[in-house]
């Protein structure tokens, strides 16, 4: 991909070795954090606490992590956290499909108008929310169930994943569906049957994006959800800390265990990723 | 049927031929209204009625520990609020934390860029290093630099010391304890960054500094003069997102120092999660909410702006 096209200032450091200097940069930045919170997560407390503090750890040990799960019910957390991500994934995906859909296929007279207020809503700033969503959550008894989460984070994904899945739509050729409709589909059997196969890739990747959004999210989590039993990942993580303590072992277990699931999804669909984020920030 | 016909023949030919068109008979503007509705119920339900609900409480005394109904006060928050120190304070470090991080994460995020178009061998360790840091909940990101800048077993004072400096106790200054926010925002959405501007990067066609070369420019001119401007687009929109993101500030700080000492690194995300969720000041919290409403509309309004111009 690269070599398609090499701009100038990159020019300056195409040696080898810069290049490998280059690459040891990129990949320290990018890696470092994440691998210091695993080998801490190995140290035991005794070696945490030794001064000059060790890199690798010594002796690496495990108790960290039946201590994160036995201290908190981490499992649960996590399960609270998934389901979250799953359900407003999937409802993301469902009312940006349909929505996407009658905009790239429909030529609707305010097309342009609606695509602006999507784009005005992708920077919205769901914060400013807080008040009247915790309201409104606890008028509808909401509080402290997935779905006060799962409705916030699915008009948090909604703008990205739409605008994306239009452009994506706007690439199948219309004689597929035509065809299809021809042969007796109806139009939403040949969306679901013909444009979302097609879109496959797009549709998944505007999935990724979805369910890192909600697995990354804090506020609202930390807002709406007060019982341990039903807290995400980000928020239950603070309950290892006691008032006094803060066992930074058993806290980078449990983070490692949080980052995980993510890190999976994103080593194996990374380019998909890579062209869902630019494609989305580029178009805007 | 006629009437459908009649429909048909007026609209543009790409809709396909009248053939399979009768199914339609539902017609394209019904059709629309029902795909369009599920988005739109939930906007209105998640977006349209709160931002209602919050200018309305805006302008009412309304505290769930008092117990007491609400009771409208017209500007009463407004005033209370031009007068109370800490909306001054936190208003301003959250200023202050865009004006940092915004800038600085453009300016590291073309560096890791610029760095990444290297013509490397092997692309996935590069790629994966630009997603990690996007991909990690910021929440974590700011629980992990925590522990980084911890004053007694820190890999970052760790690192000082070998250097031969003192170790600093980040948390207890106000100063230092923002410095160790601002790196870690920085670091947490430089790579975003990065991504959006190396996807630009790769769009710029090779024949422009074949051409460039020829012509004699330097690689240092031919970087000014065609690799910043073509990159203009990608980094106005980045720019203005990241700008949006980092005026809503909460979690990194929020996991790092908590707002202390103090409230010196408090944000005005975080005034209002606590005017809300811990004191249950839902009137005063709204007011709050208001102000930060109007500065992020006020950014929104050029993201607007400047796409209708690349248009």
């Amino acid at each position: 991909m690269s070599a398609a096209a090499s701009p100038g200032f990159s020019g300056l450091l195409s040696g080898r070795p810069l290049r490998l200097i280059a690459g040891g940069v990129l990949i320290v930045n990018g890696m470092f954090p994440a691998l210091w919170i695993l080998f801490t997560s190995l140290k035991t407390e005794a070696e945490l606490t030794a001064k000059p503090i060790t890199w690798v750890p010594h002796a690496p040990t495990l108790s960290n992590y039946m201590q994160a799960f036995s201290d908190q019910p981490l499992h649960l957390f996590l399960f609270n956290s998934f389901m979250v991500a799953l359900l407003s994934t999937c409802l993301t995906l469902l009312v940006s499909v349909l929505a996407a859909y009658a905009l790239a296929r429909l030529n609707l007279r305010y097309r342009g108008l609606i695509l602006s207020l999507i784009i005005a809503v992708s920077t919205f700033p769901l914060v400013t929310l807080l008040v009247p969503l915790f309201e409104i959550m606890r008028t509808l008894n909401l509080l402290n169930t997935w779905i006060a989460l799962v409705l916030p984070y699915t008009v948090l994904s909604l703008p990205v994943c739409t605008l994306m899945l239009v452009s994506f739509f706007e690439g199948i050729p219309r004689d597929l569906e035509n065809a299809a409709m021809i042969d007796g589909c109806t139009r939403m059997g040949a969306l679901f049957k013909v444009v979302v196969p097609l879109c496959a890739p797009g549709v998944f990747t505007a999935g990724i994006l979805a369910f890192v959004n909600a697995w990354d999210e804090f506020l609202l989590a930390l807002s709406f959800n007060s019982n341990p039993a039903l807290r995400t990942l980000p928020v239950g993580i603070q309950l290892y800390q006691g008032e006094f303590a803060f066992p930074w072992p058993v806290i980078s277990a449990a983070l490692v265990v949080g980052i995980v699931p993510v890190a999976v999804l994103i080593v194996i669909f990374q380019e998909r990723v890579v062209s869902g984020l630019t494609a989305g920030g580029i178009k805007g | 049927m006629s009437t459908t016909s009649t429909l048909n023949a007026a609209r543009p030919a790409d809709r396909g031929p009248p053939a399979w068109t009768h199914w339609l008979d539902l017609g394209d503007r019904a059709l629309a209204v029902v795909l369009l509705a599920p988005a739109a119920i939930l906007l209105a339900l998640i977006i349209v009625y709160p931002v209602l609900r919050l200018g309305y409480t805006s302008f009412f005394s309304l505290s769930l520990t008092s117990g007491l109904p609400a009771e409208f006060v017209g500007f009463e928050n407004y005033s209370l609020m031009l007068e109370d120190p800490v909306f001054w304070e936190t208003t301003w470090n959250t200023v202050l934390i865009t004006l940092i991080t915004v800038p600085g994460a453009l300016l590291v995020g073309l560096a890791l860029a610029l760095l990444a178009n290297l013509p490397f061998g092997v692309q996935w360790p590069v790629r994966l290093s630009l997603l990690i840091p996007w991909a990690l909940p910021l929440s974590f990101a700011g629980l992990i630099f925590a522990w980084f800048f911890h004053s007694e077993y820190g890999v970052v004072n760790d690192v000082l010391m070998r250097l031969g400096f003192e170790g600093i106790i980040w948390f207890n200054s106000p100063n230092w304890a923002f410095a160790a926010i601002c790196l870690t925002i920085i670091w947490k959405t430089s790579s975003f960054m990065a991504l959006i501007i190396l996807a630009g990067l790769q769009t710029i066609p090779r024949s422009l500094y074949e051409a460039a070369d020829v012509d004699g420019a330097g690689r240092i001119r031919q970087f000014f003069e065609i690799t910043l401007p073509l990159l203009k687009p990608s980094i106005v929109v980045a720019l203005i997102f990241r700008t949006i993101t980092a005026l809503q500030t909460f979690d990194i700080p929020y996991m790092m120092t908590g707002g202390g000492p103090g409230t010196s690194t408090a944000t005005l995300a975080m005034y209002i999660h606590q005017n809300t969720v811990s004191f249950l000041d839902l009137g005063y919290g709204s007011a709050l909410a208001v102000v930060m409403f109007a500065l992020s509309m006020c950014v929104t309004a050029v993201y607007l702006r400047a796409i209708r111009t690349k248009e």
